[in-house]
């Protein structure tokens, strides 16, 4: 959607950096805030009211939030705008008395966020309006909150800057020497942890998994690799990762060690048996 | 009176934050933090970006590959830590990310070189992409035959590996195996 509002020249007059930084500096640490909801999914505006619970108490510095933008200095806007929301966005936006400050509050507020692309969406506030802070997340925690309206009337500075990396070279960082004289064995743990544990959980259980097989004195023995996947399974308290070092061992340990010789792995020496598996859960 | 004692049974809920350090919980998903050294281009971070907030192109003189990061359209879902291979971007604990007046603060790009096609020249990759797979391809244990053929293959665009796909197999026979 192409941009239709023109900001009235009465507004733009009262409306420089000058009078907004003067403004900045007359409310001091009392200023009032008005919310306005501009299609967003309501996360935003759960986080909102969790910042202004005691936990957080931004009436330390002032904060306030009011029920109607002719008394408020701080436009708080939160959602992608939507087309219905973009006339009432601009009714607010012309009540409040100037010179305003507006947020564009989360990701949606900032840019569009998640409904960037939507076809009922403008993609974000400073489409529309002129914006003066911008405070993303998807929704921004009550300790950002506090920190975009620290920034907001200057109590913090904000600590972003622009960054351009440039001649990096060519040359790619280094792959580690695989201890199992294939990298594509770490690689299959790798995806394997991920699929079973997701990316945070996946990678202890990644360093669990290899810790255990490099304890093992020969590791191309499954015998005494389960040994010690026994061993670590024993001193593992969460049941998660114990079946988890079991799967991994059956799935991708076996598969690769086949490469190397024949072994049969429906043999219980060398495999964990579903009987195994089950113990685990008692 | 009563209500007295009980605050001071409860003590100061309240955070210091922002007039002291506001440690985040574990776990805490922040604004990607991002290693320029360890990125090699290989774009699976915006492949799997559900909002775009990081985008891979070419630059306008189509000279160099640009990763770009718009911390404002981030949804912290961590979909890009989960899938980049090298560990160049990762999540950290950074959650200080308003920025004020200036939009443009919320932008970070990274220039990488481009790699050019072997049978059609057009610029396709990066060159650190190619040379980190290959670097892969040593650790694998193959024989050099087979490292050759598959180094070949991974030179070629994937629209001359479409056109010439009959040729690329008798061409490159390592590649399959
Ligand atoms: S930023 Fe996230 S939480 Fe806030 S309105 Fe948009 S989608 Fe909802
Ligand atoms: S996934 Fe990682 S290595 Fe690939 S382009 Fe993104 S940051 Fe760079
Ligand atoms: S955390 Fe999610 S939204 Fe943010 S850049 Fe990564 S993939 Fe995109």
């Amino acid at each position: 959607m192409s941009k239709t509002y023109i900001v009235p020249s009465d507004i733009n007059e009262l409306n420089t950096l000058e009078d907004k930084l003067q403004l900045l500096k007359d409310i001091k640490r009392s200023f009032s805030v008005y919310r306005i909801d501009c299609g967003s999914c309501n996360g935003c505006e759960i986080e909102i009211f969790a910042s202004i619970t005691p936990m957080w108490d931004p009436e330390r510095f002032g904060f306030k939030l009011v029920a109607n933008p002719r008394h408020a200095d701080i436009l708080l806007c939160t959602g992608p705008l939507t087309r219905h929301m973009y006339y009432p966005l601009l009714r607010a936006y012309e009540a409040a008395p100037d010179p305003k400050i507006v947020i564009a509050y989360g990701a949606c507020g900032c840019t569009g966020g998640i409904f960037h692309d939507s076809y009922s969406t403008w993609g974000g506030i400073d489409k529309v309006i002129p914006v003066d802070v911008w405070l993303p997340g998807c929704p921004p925690s009550p300790a950002t909150t506090i920190f975009g309206l620290a920034t907001a009337i200057g109590v913090l500075e904000q600590n972003l800057k622009r960054v351009d990396h440039k001649d990096g070279g060519v040359k790619p960082p280094v792959i580690e020497e695989s201890f199992f004289g294939n990298t594509l064995f770490e690689r299959d743990i790798v995806s394997k942890t991920k699929v079973l544990m997701g990316y945070l959980h996946g990678r202890i259980l990644y360093k669990k998994y290899v810790d255990a097989v490099k304890k093992s004195t020969d590791i191309y023995n499954p015998v005494k690799v389960k040994y010690e996947l026994i061993e670590a399974i024993k001193n593992e308290s969460d049941p998660r990762y114990k079946e988890c070092m079991q799967i991994i061992h059956n799935d991708v340990y076996l598969k690769h060690l086949k490469t190397y010789k024949s072994i049969d792995d429906t043999n219980p020496a060398l495999s964990f048996t579903k009987e195994e598996m089950d113990e685990i859960y008692g | 009176m009563k209500l007295l004692d009980m605050t001071l049974k409860y003590g100061n809920a309240t955070h210091d934050y922002p007039f002291s350090p506001y440690a985040v919980p574990e776990g805490f998903r922040g604004k990607p933090e991002y290693e320029y050294d360890l990125c090699i281009g290989c774009t699976a971070c915006a492949v799997a970006c559900p909002s775009n907030a990081m985008n891979v192109e070419l630059n306008e003189a189509k000279d160099k590959l640009v990763w770009e990061f718009d911390c404002g359209r981030c949804i912290y879902c961590g979909r890009c830590d989960e899938v980049c291979p090298t560990g160049a971007i990762r999540l950290g604990q950074n959650f200080e990310t308003a920025v004020r007046f200036n939009k443009e603060d919320l932008i970070e790009t990274g220039e990488l070189e481009l790699e050019h096609c072997l049978k059609c020249n057009k610029a396709f990759t990066t060159k650190k992409l190619i040379a980190y797979c290959v670097q892969n391809f040593l650790k694998v244990g193959w024989t050099q035959e087979v490292i050759d053929e598959k180094t070949k293959y991974i030179q070629t665009c994937p629209e001359c590996k479409k056109h010439d796909a009959a040729g690329l197999i008798t061409d490159y026979k390592g590649a399959r195996r």
